[in-house]
């Protein structure tokens, strides 16, 4: 297919191609460098593409003990003037605070001590890379905690969803029985809903049963419509496979619940973790229910969401808080892809 | 009493649906090879899935060994079977496909292992235990299946179909090697199939089935040569047999088929059975190797009708001649002696030894 097209029309493919991964790539690595940037650089433009791991700043000695810093804007323009002290404390914040530098406020002062004789001149220092990441936990006490808290809900969505969803899977594709057309476009219903519409009354059943702000009160929200996406998704997948390899089974000598376990769910894994990746990342990347349905017990996501809200100085903590909650995601998605491939590529049922 | 009795064997889909098997009653003894031919939708594969249980029947009895066995789970039932798409588990190694049954009895782990081991040099595939499925080429699967039916020593051993999905020549080869194991577990089989060559060249018996009931039981040779009712005359043999519409006339001591271009005069053996349908119409049938032909139109004994040759279809070893007798614009006519037949040729028809059948119109069974 692809030989034959001819070079304009390659030439346009190419375009087309390059700009829809522009489209994903450029905010992606501008997200990614903005965790690493430190406050100075954030006010930058044009950005840096790569976040320096150094900052360069211009000292002068004052005649009254102090020295005035000045930060390279490297655009030409000169340097600017930031601050004035001798405070080893107040230099140490600013350090930290502008610079992304953790160090001593003492040892910055006896650095600077060498104008006293050289004369005003440039100081290089280290930036700590993971300084935004540190900073996003230090403000948000409970970032810790909501980590586990989406794991654990994200778990519980997964064993929710798939448990209930692939036997209802199962009972779609391989039994007739009334009502089933209508339970299977009645599935389809139910993902039309917007969860947060969903939130409110599952809010006041969850406080009745006393399962307000727990993780689990929330997995049964999560799994309203993960169950029938499930449930969808392994219908078709079990649907594909032949019924004479499960009557295989039973004729060798297994009974049903054998049967199922040993030759329909081991063939039908790459539908249940395709289906469970959506599961994780329903659960894992949703806020607004989980703002709704918790109080204390809030999720990573819910967390994150809130700090972009409040830490107005800087974006840059909500960017690393950002990219804590992709890594989980990411590392599942890489997991199960393997599984997901034999769906879409090809082992034979 | 038979090693496997149906009897009386009845399936319906649906409570008030159609039979799909109509009062089966089949006896067969211990290592028989039975096979089950007849046309798609003749209720074989039905009666095959009802003796391995993984089909409920509703009406009758299937007995093993003098046990009632239809009350019994599939895997109570000790038997063991082919599946058409072989049903070889894609996810499993040969081995463990293998394995599966005895696994689930639980059996020591070396015995499984010797016992797989041997159950894969029978088929000749022990040198593919570690691979999976789809390494496998379609006959290799298929002997992967055929192990994992011997290596549980099962009852009854049935096979559904079990080489319509192998090209025909590997399906040739798989006949002879199915038949060589058979000879030698000497497990009583049921071979399910469409394909009469097939049936043929493999069965001890034949089970001849149309519409849900049994048309004919015995041996390849007894159902080729001594069909019992038009639809097996009509079903076995490659090309089919020639039928024709006659009446049958008495003319004094003689005894003539008589149709639309042909007069037969019938060998006195018939004469008796043929005695109540003196005027009546019925159909006659003829193999087509045992109508002989004579190029220069003599007429001997048997002789029934001129005829000129339309096509002709050269075989090698034989040719096959197309000709029109009466209503008839398909006849055909298996010749070994066919160097100078020509199309356009014309020539006398006779029918051999007097191998001609008759039916009756309404019950299509066979008059004799």
């Amino acid at each position: 297919m692809m030989d034959r097209l001819n070079a304009v029309q390659k030439t346009v493919f190419a375009i087309i191609l390059a700009g829809m991964v522009m489209l994903v790539a450029i905010p992606l690595l501008f997200f990614i460098t903005v965790s690493f940037s430190n406050s100075t650089e954030m006010t930058q433009f044009p950005k840096n593409i790569f976040p320096s791991g150094e900052v360069t700043v211009y000292v002068e000695p004052k005649d009254d003990g102090k020295y005035e810093l000045f930060y390279d804007y490297q655009d030409g323009s000169g340097y600017t003037s930031i601050i004035t002290t001798n405070n080893a404390s107040k230099l140490e914040k600013h350090f930290a605070r502008q610079y992304a530098v953790v160090m001593d406020g003492e040892e910055i002062l006896e650095e600077f001590s060498r104008t006293r004789t050289e004369g005003a001149r440039e100081f290089t220092f280290r930036k700590d890379m993971f300084y935004n990441f540190k900073q996003f936990f230090k403000i948000v006490p409970n970032a810790g905690v909501a980590l586990k808290n989406s794991i654990i809900v994200s778990l519980y969505t997964i064993l929710i969803s798939l448990s209930l969803g692939s036997l209802a899977g199962y009972a779609i594709a391989r039994y007739q029985f009334k009502g089933r057309e209508q339970i299977n476009v009645g599935l389809l219903i139910v993902r039309m809903f917007p969860t947060v519409g969903i939130s409110i009354p599952m809010a006041v059943m969850l406080i009745k049963m006393g399962l307000y702000d727990t993780m689990i009160g929330l997995a049964f929200l999560y799994s309203i419509p993960n169950i029938a996406l499930t449930s969808w998704i392994t219908s078709s997948i079990f649907i594909g496979i032949n019924k004479e390899l499960e009557e295989a089974s039973y004729v060798f000598g297994a009974n049903s619940i054998q049967t199922f376990l040993k030759i329909t769910l081991p063939m039908a894994f790459p539908a249940m973790a395709a289906s469970s990746m959506y599961s994780f990342l329903t659960a894992w990347n949703d806020t607004i229910s989980a703002l709704i349905l918790t109080n204390e017990n809030q999720t990573l996501a819910l967390v994150v969401y809130k700090a972009i809200g409040t830490t107005s100085s800087g974006i840059q903590y909500a960017a690393a808080g950002s990219i804590v909650l992709i890594i989980p995601a990411l590392v599942f998605t890489f997991i199960i892809r393997k599984y997901i491939g034999q769906m879409w590529g090809g082992v034979e049922l | 009493m038979s090693y496997l009795e149906i009897k009386n064997l009845q399936k319906r889909y649906t409570a008030k649906g159609p039979l799909i098997v109509d009062n089966m009653n089949l006896s067969i003894e211990k290592g028989e090879f039975i096979v089950f031919l007849g046309p798609s939708g003749c209720g074989k594969t039905t009666t095959i899935r009802m003796i391995s249980g993984l089909e409920e029947i509703s009406g009758g009895d299937i007995t093993v060994d003098g046990e009632s066995i239809v009350n019994k789970l599939p895997r109570e039932r000790g038997v063991s079977m082919i599946f058409q798409s072989y049903a070889v588990w894609p996810h499993m190694t040969v081995y463990d496909n293998i394995a599966y049954p005895l696994k689930l009895q639980k059996l020591p782990k070396d015995e499984i292992k010797k016992r797989v081991q041997a159950a894969a040099e029978a088929t000749e595939i022990q040198g593919l235990l570690k691979r999976y499925p789809a390494q496998m080429s379609g006959g290799q699967r298929q002997r992967v299946a055929v192990s994992r039916a011997i290596v549980v020593e099962p009852r009854l051993f049935l096979m559904d179909e079990p080489l319509s999905n192998l090209d025909a020549k590997l399906r040739v080869s798989m006949r002879t090697e199915l038949k060589r194991i058979h000879t030698k577990q000497g497990s009583t089989s049921i071979f399910v199939t469409h394909d009469q060559s097939e049936a043929m060249s493999m069965a001890d018996r034949i089970v001849v089935m149309y519409k849900g009931k049994i048309e004919q039981i015995g041996t390849p040779m007894e159902v080729y040569q001594d069909s019992a009712t038009r639809f097996v005359a009509e079903f076995i043999g490659t090309p089919p047999t020639n039928f024709f519409d006659a009446s049958i006339v008495r003319e004094g001591q003689e005894i003539y088929a008589r149709g639309e271009g042909f007069d037969y005069k019938v060998p006195s053996s018939l004469h008796s059975a043929l005695a109540g349908y003196a005027g009546k119409e019925i159909d006659m049938g003829i193999r087509p190797e045992y109508i002989d032909i004579l190029p220069d139109q003599r007429k001997q004994d048997g002789y029934f009708c001129d005829a000129r040759i339309d096509f002709v279809e050269p075989q090698g070893s034989h040719s096959i001649l197309i000709t029109e007798i009466g209503a008839n614009k398909n006849v055909k006519i298996h010749t070994v002696d066919h160097m100078d037949i020509k199309q356009g040729t014309k020539v006398s028809c006779h029918v051999k030894n007097g191998m001609v059948m008759f039916f009756d119109k309404e019950s299509s069974k066979r008059i004799k």
